[in-house]
């Protein structure tokens, strides 16, 4: 990651990572994120995003079988 | 588009290494990257002969109802060993042997991080194969409890099973040392110039791989070392009579199983991904949104595995969360193909042998997808679990996916490993006969499966005969095709016309930078990339 560029915020990189979900990107918003976000933070919002993902799930199933 | 500034040290001597061991003793001492992945490339062909002559008695036995052939002991045998040689002994190896091959060539490095543990991941898979394989000659033959190793089959099996278990420890360690080799390599060795998100796709897709095979590889470990208490140490981890669940089994393998799956697929991604640009003459269309669809792939492959469960007996709850988790999953995978499908747009096409086979392996493998779908869905999941639509739905999946993109890659990156091109006429007889034999084999098996016949039988009900007849006839077709592919390696290797150092027109990468063959060491001096 280039050391100049600004760093993403939580939230730009809590974006990044849902769209990394779906598996898209536009080109703009994917060369902003190749500059600013920080690996670690990335890891850290997979992380999340993955139980954030688990946890949808479980409510929408509670939901249906209630 | 790829630029470098680079002198091919090395091209003075295509052939020459100037030191150490020469003959046998070269290649059991080598620490050289591409002799490594030469010798796992040549142990998958002769594993992947293994398990297909293991394939076409099965369905020699299977081609008319009633026992003919094989006794139904040594039948189950071999579904079992055909399962386990097939996964740990063909499929993974020869990607792993493609990493080998091409990782350090297509990111500048001289060799893998570690080379004499890459020696040793090697060697490790020729004395796990020799036990796996020789169980079939002790005492009651070998495991037979399917390639699953299900509990408690697996705990009243022979000393076959003592075997297979010692073998898969020793393959697991071979794979993770493997997987921790690429990680390092790839993240530490670089050329100047080349960032992550420059990365070619395959060195990505085998990134994340290598992450998959060091999380769930120990557990397996694990789930087997259970298994071989159980079995001599007086344990109870599967037993019910000792407390135990052999449910426990299937949850613990299955957890590796998923990720084991997308362990065979994302190389194969990867592969299809360096080819379909360079015959489509355009760069890769949406490279950002493969690698965020791979990464998401891999992640949500942990959530998925009781999907291989559903007729266990879960509760509701779980069986609505993996049904719905699995169909998610679909996501990142159709963008995959839709990316592959916009390559291709307004492109340039070509269709040589490496196209043709990346081309049959999206329309192949979409419907390998597609049928997985289906049996994502718990209700219908319920009639189809061990029918043969399952036996259907995992080798479009596993031969189409897994086994037409290592073709692919074969045929694409032959002339960097030879110094030939492969014979055009030969490839693509070998591709349409693949092609034409896979499906007459495997497509009837949705209909056997939709009509409610059971996977891992020796004998069926009279119904069934004509597809199963159809079926083996694809499948000796099928597996005599794949001796064309030997015939092309062996030409290739012994002649034909010189391949240029970027062997295919649209070709791009630093793999096509160095002269073909590959000299035996290359990039002894980092190039400088300029994607």
């Amino acid at each position: 990651m280039s050391g100049d560029a600004p760093r993403a915020g939580f939230l730009a990189t809590v974006k990044a990572v849902l769209w990394s979900f779906v598996g898209i990107r536009k080109r703009k918003d994917y060369h902003d994120d190749a500059s600013s976000l920080d690996p670690k933070a990335v890891i850290v919002a997979g992380v999340l995003g993955g139980l954030i993902f688990v946890l949808t799930i479980v409510a929408v199933v509670n939901w249906v079988v209630s | 588009m790829t630029t470098l500034t680079h002198d091919p040290i090395g091209a003075h001597a295509p052939h020459g290494h100037g030191h150490g061991p020469t003959g046998l003793m070269r290649w059991v001492t080598t620490t050289n990257h591409k002799d490594i992945g030469t010798m796992y490339l040549i142990f998958s062909f002769i594993m992947f002969l293994s398990g297909g002559v293991m394939a076409l008695t099965i369905r020699t036995e299977l081609f008319q109802p009633g026992l003919q052939v094989v006794e139904p002991e040594f039948f189950n045998q071999l579904t079992t060993m055909h399962g386990l040689v097939m996964v740990f002994g063909a499929i993974m190896p020869a990607f792993v042997g493609f990493a080998n091959w091409m990782i350090p060539l297509m990111i500048g490095a001289s060799d893998m991080a570690f080379a004499r543990m890459n020696n040793w991941s090697f060697w490790l898979l020729p004395p796990a194969a020799i036990l796996l394989l020789g169980s079939f000659f002790v005492p009651g033959g070998a495991t037979a409890a399917g390639w699953t190793l299900y509990a408690p089959l697996s705990v009243q099996m022979g000393m076959g099973m003592d075997l297979a278990i010692f073998a898969i420890h020793i393959m697991g360690i071979s794979s993770i040392m493997g997987a921790i080799n690429i990680v390092v390599t790839v993240l530490n060795m670089r050329a100047p110039g080349m960032t992550m998100m420059k990365m070619p796709l395959f060195c990505w897709t085998w990134l994340i791989t290598a992450y998959l095979l060091i999380a769930v590889m120990p557990v397996l470990a694990g789930a087997v070392t259970m298994i071989l208490t159980d079995r001599h140490f007086g344990t109870s981890f599967f037993n019910a009579a000792g407390g135990g669940d052999p449910v426990m089994f299937q949850h613990i393998f299955w957890f590796f199983g998923h990720p084991e799956v997308y362990i065979m697929i994302l190389p194969a991604f990867g592969i299809v991904s360096q080819i379909i640009p360079t015959f489509s003459r355009k760069p890769l269309f949406g490279y950002a949104s493969m690698v965020y669809a791979t990464s998401s792939i891999a992640i949500l492959s942990f959530t998925v595995w009781a999907h291989h469960m559903f007729t266990t007996g879960m509760p509701a709850v779980a069986q609505l969360f993996f049904m719905y988790a699995t169909m998610l999953i679909a996501v990142p995978t159709g963008v995959k193909v839709f990316n592959w499908v916009a390559t291709m747009w307004r492109g340039s096409l070509s269709f040589e042998s490496p196209m043709l086979w990346a081309t049959g392996f999206i329309f192949v493998f979409t419907m390998g997808g597609f049928t997985g779908l289906i049996c994502a869905i718990a209700p219908i999941d319920i009639q189809l679990q061990d029918t043969y639509y399952v036996v259907a739905h995992f080798h479009y999946v596993l031969v189409a996916g897994s086994l037409f993109a290592l073709f692919a890659g074969a045929y694409y990156w032959l002339p960097k490993w030879t110094g030939h091109m492969p014979s055009e006429f030969l490839g693509k007889l070998h591709f349409w006969c693949s092609m034409v034999f896979f499906n007459i084999t495997f497509f009837p098996m949705h209909f056997l499966g939709l009509a409610g016949m059971p996977r891992r039988i020796p004998d069926y009900a009279l119904q069934f005969a004509d597809f199963n007849a159809l079926a083996t006839i694809g499948a000796f077709g099928f597996g005599l095709s794949q001796l064309i592919f030997l015939v092309v390696v062996v030409k290739c290797v012994r002649g034909g016309e010189k391949a240029a150092a970027q062997s295919w027109e649209g070709a791009e990468g630093l793999e096509w930078t160095v002269p073909s063959p590959a000299p035996h060491h290359t990039f002894e001096e980092a190039p400088v990339f300029k994607g």
